[in-house]
This record gives C-alpha cells, structure tokens and sequence, in this order.
C-alpha cells in the first residue's frame, strides 16, 4: 500500500532555530500513528510543520505522493490535512455549527455524520464557540477538522487539560474514528498508556529526533522503553 | 413639556436620518470588523459618489438611481483595489487609519478641485416630498433610504450568516492563520468584502448626493457619529450598524426636541459610552 | 449673451478711458507702470477646510484687486505681490502661517483672514509686530482691541444693537409687523452674538420671543429642530446661520409641510438660498448687492464684470459678486488709498493715516475714527425675489419699483 504521508530528512523550526533534525517516517492510509516524547522535544513542531506554519530548512514532506513544501497551509488543508491545533483554537464567535459549516468541503464527513460522533456538539449547536468548555471545544476542534474532509487527522495533545471524565468521551469517540471509520490520524500526546492502545504504531521523540519507532503494541509492553525515553512507569 | 406631535415627529425625522449613520456605518463596520482595516477613506468614497451623481444628474439629466447603477459598480472597484494595495504592503489596523486617512484626504483635494469649495445641492423635485400619517409628516427620500439601508443590513447579515463566504470570512475575521489552515482563502474573500464595503459607499453617496449639502469639507462631517454608530453596532455586523444608528439618530432627534438642539452632538457619545459601559447582553 | 459680452466690453474700455483720463489729471508719478522692487502683502485665507467655500471667492476678489492696483499705481511706484497661504479654517494654523509671513517671508506688509477666529489668531501676531490689518469679517466688532486693526465692512461698533434694529424697523414698515418671533442659531460664535441681539432688541421692541434655540455648527439633521419651529409657529423666524444651513432648515421645515411666515437669515450661501424653491422671500443682511445704486459707485462696475469672469472660470456656481467679494475688495481698496495716503510703507503711518482719513470704497465711504476703529454701521437688507437677491431696506437703497414683501 502507498503512503499517505512521507516526510524525509526533515530539518525544521521556527525562526533561525531548528527544532527537528533528520526525522523521517511513513505513515499509510487508515493507519493511526502515535508520537510521543517529553515536554518541548518537538512534536507539536513536527505537526506544524506538515501543517505550513513553520520555517522548512532541509528534507520534504508529501501527502499522497504531494511535495507539501511550496505550498502554503490553505493549499495543503485543500489537499487533506485536518489540523486539530493544540490551543484548539476554535473560531469563537461562531457557532458550533458554524464552526463546521464554515471549512466544511464535500465528502463522506457531513454535519450529521460529526454530531454522530460526537453528540454533545448536536446539542449546542446555536451556542457560540466562546461559550463551550474544554472538552466540548476539543470535540469541536476534530469535529470542524471532519467538517473539511481530510485524508489525514494531525491531533496535537487531544486530551491536555481536560477533566479524565470528559477524556474517557473523548478517547472513546477516538477509538470509533480511527477503528470503525478508519481515519489516518498523527496524534501528539504526552500520556503514553492512553494512546497506545488505540494506535497501531507509534514513534518517540527527543531533542528533535526520532528516537524510537515501532508497532504501539509492542511499546506498550516494553516498560524500559517507555521508562527511557518518556519516564514513565507502569501503574 | 413638548406635545406627543412634537415627539412623534421628532422621533420619525430621528430614526429615518438614523438610517443615513447606519447605512454609512455598515461598510466602515464590515471593513473594520472582518478585514481588520479601519477605512477612513469610505466617508470620501461616499462623497465622490455623491459628487458624481450630483454631477451627472445637473449636467446631463442622468437620474440618481441610473447614476448608482453606474457608481456603485465602479466603488466596488475602488474597494477591491484598495485592498490590493493594504494587502501589498500588509497594512496593520493601525497604519490602515493613517493610510486612508490620507486617501480621504487626497480625494477631498480632487473634489475640491473639480467641483471647488463652493455649497453643491442637487435639486430634485421630490427631495422635499413628505406624506401624511395621522398628525405626522414622512419624508419619502429618507424612508426609501432607511428601507434600501434594512435590505442591505439584512441581507448582509444573512449572506455571512448563511454563505460559505459570509462565514469564512468571519472565522478569518477571528484568526486568519487558523481560518486558512483550514482551507479558507482569507486574501479572496477579502478583495470582495472590500469591494461590497465600498459599494456600499457608493449607495450611501447617492442619498447624500439628494439629501445632503455636498461641500469637500463635509466628508468628515459624519466621521464621529459613524464611528460611535459602528461600535455600538459592534463591529463586522451590518444588522448592528443600522439598529445603533436609528438609535442615535432617534436619541439625537429627541435631545433637540426636548432639550435644546445644542444637545444633539453630545448625544451620540453619551449613548456610546452608556452602552460600553453597560455592556448589556443583548448586543 | 454675445450683446452682453459686448456690453460688457464696451464699459470697461469705457472704464479704462475714464480711470486713464484721470491719471492722465494726477501728478506723474501716478502714470508709470509700477516697477521695481514688488511690495509683498502677506495673508491667509481658508482655502481648504469648512470656509472654504468663501475663501474661493475671496481669493478671486483680491486677485482682481492686485491686478487693479498693479494697473495703477502699484504702492508708491511698486508692483504688489500677494503672497498668499492656506490656513486650512484653523486659527492655530493662521496664527502660525501670519507669524512665518512676518517673520520667515518678511512681507512688507499684511491682510486679515477670513471669519472671526482666524482674524482673532492673526490678530495677536499683528500686534506683537506692530503690523496693521485690515479685516473684512469679523462679526464682533468689540472683539478687534488692537489698536491697528481696521475693518473692511461697515458693521459698525455695536452691531447687535444696530443690527436688529433695522430688521426690527423693516418689519415693523409691513402691513402686518410679525408680533411674535422665533430666534435659532448656529453655535458659532459670530452668529450666537447676533443672536443674543436679536433676541434681546425684539424683547426691548415688544416682539414676543416665542423660542429661542441654539444648534451645534455642522448639525446635520433639522428634522426635530423643524419640527420645534413649526410648533412654534410664529411671525417671523430669524435664523443665525452659516452656509447651507438655511437651506437644510428651510427643506426640513418643507418635509412638515410647513412655510415659516417672514423670514431672515444670517449668513447663508447666497446662491442656494436664492435660487432653493424654499427660499422664496428669505431676508438676509448686506453691504452691497450686485444692482444700482451701488454699481455706479466708482470702479464697481468694472469690478462686478471682472469677478463674474473669473468666478465662472474658477467654476464657482454662483459667479456674482456680492458682499463677501466685496469685503476683500474693500480691504484692498483701504490699503492701496493708506499706503498712498500716507507715503509709506510704515504700518505706524499706515494707520496714523487711517484714523484721520475717509477712504472711498466699494462700500461707499467709510472712516475708522470711531470704537475699535469702527465707524458708522451701513447694515441693509435684502431679499430673496424671483430667485434673486434684492435690496429692500432701508428703501432709499431699493432699485426702483423693489420693496420689502412681507408674509
């Protein structure tokens, strides 16, 4: 099966400052891959990075076979990337409903098929973005990046800050995109034990390069592995 | 005490003038409220349309109507251009004051210049047509103003309430990098906001040029009361626009009739300030 | 229009005759073209900004005046040069352009701006350089405190007794004298002080002052100030306006259906007002109109036909001079017969000059021996007839056939 996403020998950053190094991956369609790592070691470069908002020095990034690098992010979101930003950033004085209608593209993700996933959006629709709590603005970031239709979801720490109740809903809808629906999806998250399962692979980050890639499963189980490099024990 | 006719009348001849301010407000607030450019150039805009019909309609006998047909096209251009140029130069907020403040200023030399300081009035024999109602009398000109005003601020309130456009524009109104990281073309929907702010002017110029006195100097003659009337329409929302400027057209109305005439201009910042500090959540 | 082309022609050759013969009567100095070094006369008009309308007039009026006297004389043998600057209808800037004229260009010598405020900035410049100004504009009389400022107009030194008392007497000459009287005006500080006058005259006449308002200059809607006055409803409306606002008011009041009975205003464009459908009969103040007696005063013709040349080059829609041209050719006329009068260039002398002296205007003759350098008032009255302006008190001043018409 072709890639979906390539990125080869990627150098990037912001400014004059490089943050990623050398990082090359593959990711195929209908696969979700995890990316780990500890606070500030590049991931939520690496996702800004396919997304256009960062400065490119060396290495390429393609999306189905798409050189991504001379296009500008409105040209990039129009061939498939669903950026869910870490600020969430929804557009505030909107609507729920807006916030979908206003990206939304033809395809199989309409309005209805989102408020199925997440049915808390269906019950305010009217209310403005501004007015919604965290969780109800994170559903609303994946759902306006469904509204666009994307081949690839790029989900940057989908569950930071939130109340564990709300994360539970969260990751539960989660697990019914990527597995019933099967959406490819790059998802940024600190918390180990909660991504895994529900990625089929998974690479780990430090100081801006990989360190670590491989099926998740497989790191899940290798406790030294994750002691390593994100510092985590088993609970 | 003043008698209920007097309110009354005062109350119509004030909501309807309102209607001048909110039509007047609505391209200034979408400009300002979407683009982020506050265009001072839109009350020049307005007059040069006013002083075009004005021209075409003594010089030729074009009516004023046939004359809009003609201008307001032709202002649409003008705005799409002038956001050509902020977008060229990536104008901020702040510096689009500065730059069409000094447009307003370069169109006012060209009017002054072609058409001289002097009073300009375009006489029409309806411009001082009224009809009855009860112990009341309704200027025609200015109710067909405040009804085209209501058309316009509605349909441009349902148009980016409603449209893929209306609403891209509005979510790049609030973030334009997000809005175009999620495909919104912020710079195309911008060149046609810019052109629909200064066709508006270019409508609001054609009742000016039969309501109002034209001179060059009057371009900033609105300026302030505009200003107070799109804030508190809140900005980029033309349904707002016209709401506040019936509001102060009325409140100035009845301060002249009950008050003293003197009243009129402290009014409309009175009211601004009011409602800012108020912040009452109806707006 | 051809015949009256020619007509034209023929009396300013004929006036080129007569002002020829009578330098031909004067010492020969007078004779020669002046040459030389020019004499430089410095001064600001409100060329851009809310006086510019009247600035455009009187720019043409001054112009035509340099050329006259450069024609003549010059001043003392010197050709006249009017330096000219825009003060933009703000006083500050007129107070600093006046300060740059004296101080930066080294004008010989200076002429007063247009409209109070800016005369009163320049005013204060004048004085602290010992410059005299002459002024064609200054509403209150009172107010010129400098001992070498010299009005251009005959207003007289307490104009807002003498004013209103010849509208009060032209009124009371109807069959039907107004007994009640509703009094409006512009914040403006020239029109608030003639209002207060009216105001006060009527009361001392036994004319009842049913309202009395005042209004923001640049009011923009007289929707609900129309509608006070309706309800008023008195004998004669006075209205202290500036520019359009007659019209505007005017129109408004048109809107309720209403006509206001006698009617009197301030200082509108005198165009619009004549030729508004509404403004039929509106009375109005002036010095001068552009209509015998006053166009067999000396020169006036000759000036009239110039202006209306120029004034419709320049586009001006109402291309007849009036008593705002006039004033700016009054000043000049003050200065040229000062300067020659008293042989200097010396504003001291100037104005020693001036104090001993009548000089012969458009205006007729004025003198400057009076309070603030005033001498008598010369106020008239016209009235819109047929779209025109006419004059028709006090009546000896009326073309023949022409009087007061009243509600």
């Amino acid at each position: 099966m072709a890639d979906l996403l390539a990125v080869t020998g990627l150098r990037a950053g912001y400014g004059r400052a490089v943050v990623l190094s050398d990082v090359t991956f593959r990711l195929e369609a209908g696969e979700a891959m995890a990316v780990l790592g500890r606070n500030g070691v590049g991931k939520t470069t690496l996702i800004d990075s396919i997304v256009g908002v960062t400065r490119r020095f060396d290495g390429s990034i393609t999306l189905a076979g798409r050189e991504l690098a001379p296009l500008s992010p409105e040209e990039r979101a129009g061939l498939g990337l669903g950026w869910v930003p870490q600020e969430r950033n929804i557009f505030r004085s909107l609507t729920v409903e807006e916030n979908l209608t206003a990206v939304a593209r033809p395809g199989a993700w309409t309005v209805d098929r989102i408020y199925g996933v997440f049915p808390r959006l269906k019950e305010r629709r009217g209310n403005m973005g501004g007015a919604l709590s965290g969780g109800e603005q994170q559903m609303l970031a994946i759902g306006r990046a469904l509204a666009t239709n994307p081949r690839l979801l790029l989900l940057d720490e989908p569950t930071e800050g939130l109340a564990p109740i709300i994360v539970e809903e969260l990751l539960s809808a989660l697990v019914r995109l990527l597995r019933a629906e099967g959406m490819a999806a790059l998802i940024v998250e600190q918390h180990a034990h909660k991504i895994l399962p529900i990625t089929r692979r998974a690479l780990i980050l430090e100081r801006g390069r990989i360190v670590h890639q491989g099926a998740s499963a497989e790191l899940l189980a290798d406790a030294s592995l994750l002691e390593r490099f994100l510092g985590v024990t088993r609970r | 005490m003043p008698s209920a006719t007097l309110l009354g009348q005062a109350l119509i001849s004030g909501v309807l003038a309102g209607g001048m301010y909110g039509l007047l407000a609505m391209g200034l607030s979408l400009s300002w409220g979407l683009l982020r450019l506050v265009n001072l150039s839109h009350f020049a805009l307005a007059f040069l349309s006013a002083y075009i019909v004005y021209e075409l309609g003594t010089k030729y006998g074009v009516a004023p109507w046939w004359s809009a047909a003609m201008v307001v096209p032709v202002m649409f251009g003008v705005g799409a251009a002038q956001y050509w140029l902020f977008d060229r130069f990536h104008v901020n907020e702040l510096a689009s004051l500065l730059i069409t403040f000094s447009f307003a200023v370069i169109v006012e030399a060209g009017i002054q210049i072609y058409w001289t300081a002097d009073y300009r009035r375009f006489e029409t024999h309806y411009s001082t047509l009224s009809f009855k109602v009860g112990p009341f009398f309704v200027p025609v000109l200015e109710l067909v103003l405040c009804v085209v005003a209501s058309v316009l601020a509605w349909g441009t309130w349902m148009w980016l309430r409603k449209t893929y456009v209306g609403k891209g524009l509005r979510a790049a109104a609030e973030d334009a990098d997000i809005a175009a990281a999620y495909g919104v073309d912020h710079r195309k929907l911008a060149y046609l906001l810019s052109g629909i702010g200064a066709a508006y002017a270019g409508i609001a110029g054609t009742f000016i040029a039969l309501i109002a006195t034209l001179a060059p100097a009057q371009i900033w003659a609105w300026l302030g009361v505009v200003f107070a009337v799109v804030i508190i329409g809140r900005l980029g929302n033309p349904l707002g626009a016209l709401l506040a400027g019936m509001l102060i057209g009325a409140s100035e109305s009845l301060a002249m009739a009950v008050l003293s005439p003197a009243w009129a201009p402290v009014v409309s910042f009175s009211v601004l300030i009011v409602i800012l500090l108020w912040d009452p959540e109806w707006l | 229009m051809i015949e009256r082309k020619g007509a034209w022609r023929r009396r300013r050759i004929l006036a080129g005759m007569m002002t020829g013969a009578a330098a031909l009567a004067a010492p020969s100095i007078l004779r020669a073209a002046p040459s030389g070094k020019p004499v430089r006369v410095g001064g600001t008009l409100s060329l851009t900004g809310f006086l510019a309308q009247t600035a455009a007039i009187h720019k043409i009026a001054a112009e035509i005046m340099v050329d006259e006297i450069n024609g003549r004389n010059g001043f003392l043998g010197r050709p006249v040069e009017y330096v000219l600057l825009d003060d933009q209808s703000k006083p500050e800037v007129a107070r600093s352009l006046y300060e740059k004229l004296i101080t930066v260009d080294k004008v010989d010598l200076i002429q007063g701006p247009y409209a109070t405020a800016p005369i009163l900035a320049a005013m204060g410049v004048a004085q602290r350089y010992g410059k005299v100004m002459i002024q064609s504009s200054m509403g209150i009389p009172k107010l010129q405190t400098y001992d070498r400022a010299f009005p251009a107009t005959p207003f007289g030194p307490e104009p807002e007794k003498t004013y209103p008392n010849v509208i009060l007497d032209a009124m009371a000459s109807l069959p039907n004298p107004p007994k009640t009287i509703v009094v409006l005006s512009s914040k403006f500080p020239s029109a608030q002080f003639m209002a207060q006058g009216m105001r006060d005259q009527a009361e001392k006449r036994g004319v009842k002052v049913t309202l009395y308002l005042e209004y923001e200059s640049g009011n923009r809607d007289f929707g609900a100030i129309a509608a006070r006055v309706k309800e008023a409803n008195a004998d004669f409306l006075w209205v202290g306006s500036l520019g359009l606002e007659s019209n505007q008011l005017l129109e408004a009041l048109h809107k309720l259906d209403y006509k206001p009975k006698n009617h009197f205003h301030l200082y509108p464009a005198p165009g619009p007002l004549a030729l508004s459908p509404d403004g039929d009969k509106a009375l109005c103040s002036t010095f001068l109109e552009p209509s015998e007696p006053f166009l067999s005063r000396p020169g006036v013709r000759r000036i009239a036909g110039e202006f209306k040349e120029r004034a419709t080059k320049a586009n001006l829609p109402y291309a007849i001079i009036d008593a705002q041209a006039a004033g700016m050719v009054s000043e000049w006329q003050i200065l040229e017969a000062a300067v020659n009068g008293a042989n200097s260039l010396d504003d001291k002398a100037i104005a020693d000059w001036l104090k001993k002296h009548r000089v012969e205007t458009i205006y007729g003759s004025l003198r400057f021996d009076g309070p603030y350098n005033h001498g008598g008032a010369a106020q008239l009255i016209k009235q819109v007839q047929d779209k025109e302006w006419k004059v028709v008190w006090p009546k000896e001043f009326a073309a023949p056939g022409v009087s007061l018409l009243g509600a």
